[in-house]
This record gives C-alpha cells, sequence and structure tokens, in this order.
C-alpha cells in the first residue's frame, strides 16, 4: 500500500517536473509549480522529514508560487 | 552531427548515473555513511548537548549554527535587495491593479479569508514556539505567517493591509532575526564558550536550564517573526503600483 503510493506521488512528481519545462504559458506553469512543490512535501513526509514538508509546503507551494505570479503580471505572459 | 554528439554524451551520462544507483547502499540501511559519522552523536547527545528534544531543531539552532546564521542572513539581503531596486509603499496610499479593478474580491473570499486568517496565524505561532519537541521551528512558522498576510492582501487590498502593518512597525522587526541569532550566539562567547552555546558553565543547574530556554525562544522567535515580516515585505514591494497611488488629500 505504502509501495503504491510512492509509486504514484514520483510519478505525479517526474510529470509535473517536465509540464513546468514544457508549457510555454508562464501562468500555468507557476502553477503547475505549485502542485508539483505540494507532491514533494507529501513525498518529504513519507521520507520521515516533517520538518523539510513543512518548509515545502509553506515556502514552495505557498509563497513563491504567488512572488511568481506577481512578477509574470508585471513583465510577459508568454515565453517565446 | 552536433545531436549525435549530444545524444552519445547523454547516454554516456545515463549509463554512469544507473550504474551508481547499482552501487549505492539500500535505503535504510544501518550501515550507510550517513548512520555512522555524525548522526548518532546528534541523536545521542542532541538533548543535552542543545537542549531540544527535536533534533532537526538542535542540528539546526547548534551544531550547525552558522549555516542558519547565514540563512538568516541571505533572506535580510534579498530583503535588501528587493527593497533597494522596487522601493517601499506608502502606508495606506499604495494600490496593486486588483485593488483598482472592477472585479472585487467577492463576499465568499472575504469572509473566508477573515475568518481562516487568525487560525492560520495561531497554527504558525504553535509552530515556532513548539520547534523545540515537534516538527516546525522559526522558518516554517515564518514562511506560514508570511502567507497569511499575503492571503490577507490578496482580498482585502494593499491600502487596507499596509495600514494594519504599518512600515514604521515592520522595518525593526525585519532586522530582529539577524540582530537576535548574533546576540544569542555571542552571548555563548562572552561567557568563556563556543557560539551557540546555551548552557552556560558555571552557573547551577537551574539558572542553566531557564537561560537555554529563554535564548531558544528568543531566536526561534526572532526567526519566525522576522521571517514572515520580510516575506511581507517583498511581496508589498513587489505588487505595488506606482500609478495607482492616492493622492493623500483625497482619501
Amino acid at each position: 500500500m505504502d509501495w503504491t503510493l510512492n509509486l504514484l506521488l514520483l510519478t505525479l512528481l517526474l510529470a509535473t517536473a517536465i509540464a513546468v519545462i514544457r508549457i510555454r504559458d508562464l501562468l500555468a506553469a507557476a502553477i503547475v509549480f505549485s502542485a508539483y512543490s505540494l507532491v514533494m512535501a507529501i513525498l518529504w513526509t513519507q521520507l520521515r522529514a516533517p520538518d523539510l514538508a513543512l518548509t515545502e509546503a509553506a515556502v514552495g507551494a505557498g509563497v513563491t508560487t504567488v512572488l511568481f505570479i506577481i512578477t509574470i503580471y508585471r513583465t510577459v505572459r508568454k515565453e517565446d | 552531427m552536433r545531436k549525435a554528439i549530444m545524444l552519445l554524451a547523454l547516454a554516456g551520462i545515463g549509463v554512469m548515473l544507473i550504474y551508481a544507483v547499482g552501487e549505492m547502499p539500500p535505503m535504510g540501511d544501518s550501515g550507510n555513511p550517513d548512520k555512522t559519522h555524525v548522526a548518532p552523536r546528534y541523536l545521542e547527545h542532541g538533548e543535552e548537548e542543545a537542549g531540544a528534544s527535536n533534533v532537526v531543531t538542535a542540528v539546526i539552532l547548534n551544531y550547525r549554527g552558522y549555516d542558519t546564521m547565514g540563512e538568516v542572513a541571505v533572506i535580510f539581503c534579498a530583503l535588501c535587495a528587493v527593497v533597494a531596486v522596487l522601493g517601499r509603499e506608502k502606508t495606506g496610499l499604495s494600490r496593486t491593479h486588483m485593488d483598482v479593478s472592477r472585479v472585487k474580491a467577492s463576499v465568499v473570499v472575504r469572509t473566508t479569508v477573515r475568518f481562516l486568517v487568525p487560525v492560520i496565524i495561531f497554527f504558525a505561532i504553535y509552530i515556532i514556539l513548539h520547534g523545540e519537541e515537534t516538527p516546525g521551528g522559526g522558518f516554517q512558522g515564518g514562511a506560514i505567517i508570511g502567507a497569511s498576510i499575503i492571503l490577507f492582501t490578496l482580498a482585502f487590498g494593499l491600502p487596507e493591509s499596509t495600514r494594519k502593518i504599518p512600515l514604521k512597525s515592520r522595518v525593526p522587526l525585519e532586522s530582529f532575526a539577524v540582530i537576535a541569532f548574533l546576540a544569542a550566539g555571542f552571548t555563548g562567547i562572552l561567557f568563556g564558550a563556543n557560539f551557540l552555546t546555551y548552557i552556560m558553565p558555571g552557573l547551577s543547574e537551574h539558572a542553566a536550564e531557564t537561560i537555554r530556554q529563554v535564548m531558544m525562544m528568543v531566536i526561534e522567535i526572532g526567526i519566525g517573526f522576522a521571517g514572515g515580516i520580510i516575506f511581507t515585505s517583498i511581496m508589498f514591494a513587489m505588487i505595488r503600483e506606482d500609478k495607482y497611488e492616492l493622492q493623500p488629500d483625497s482619501s
């Protein structure tokens, strides 16, 4: 059971990581990157590192996403 | 031709990586290098030497204290760079494009945020103060405080937010983490021990224990609140827009 959950999470992690690189719309990429952080946070708890999971969830999924979105709004949304 | 060379190089790196993974010791094995050098000492003596039952806190705030001081300084430098380039907002006057947008945050969003923010800040304070024993600590709690203020700003707008947390109350807090860390670190040296020693030599056991707890609290609270305020200040500096500034007399 534990094994299948980890496999699912790792697959999701790889999929989101590749999606962040491939997506040309930067706003979508920032949101997918926040999903990546959330999956990573769950993986940290699976690896018995709750301190890191808290940091990843608060900083990775929360604060940096907002900063990315502000930056995208003030620059350009499409990558060329 | 270039593509062929690139593929060859990538394939070579891939083969080496797969080979290295095959050579790795099994995960969680008790003979691994990560469990034979410093880890046993941290686990066995962490509580008496560093004074924190959460080993991660013991490592962050004592064994690797210099690293943490560097991290605190890095966050502070990031704030300095952002403020130097973008400048500060004007309390109660700075607005963002969201504040002048015709689509306001809906009642549902505002009510949810109003109920949620106090709970989030309460949780953050618990994480900061309880970092000694449970997962968490200054950095994590600070990030959660910053996130809750960001949430409030997104729902209620920048003027409301800067009126609640004005610039003049944020400025002293921003540098508090570095100052608290240096002060606590050099107290140990003044008493003739090492940097960031909490247990002072030459004191009775009871007094030493009290001093240790007070110093750890000061550092945790310093990192926590300063971290949260620094995140907030960076966000305010990035989100404000000069062209939408309110005139002081019109409000």
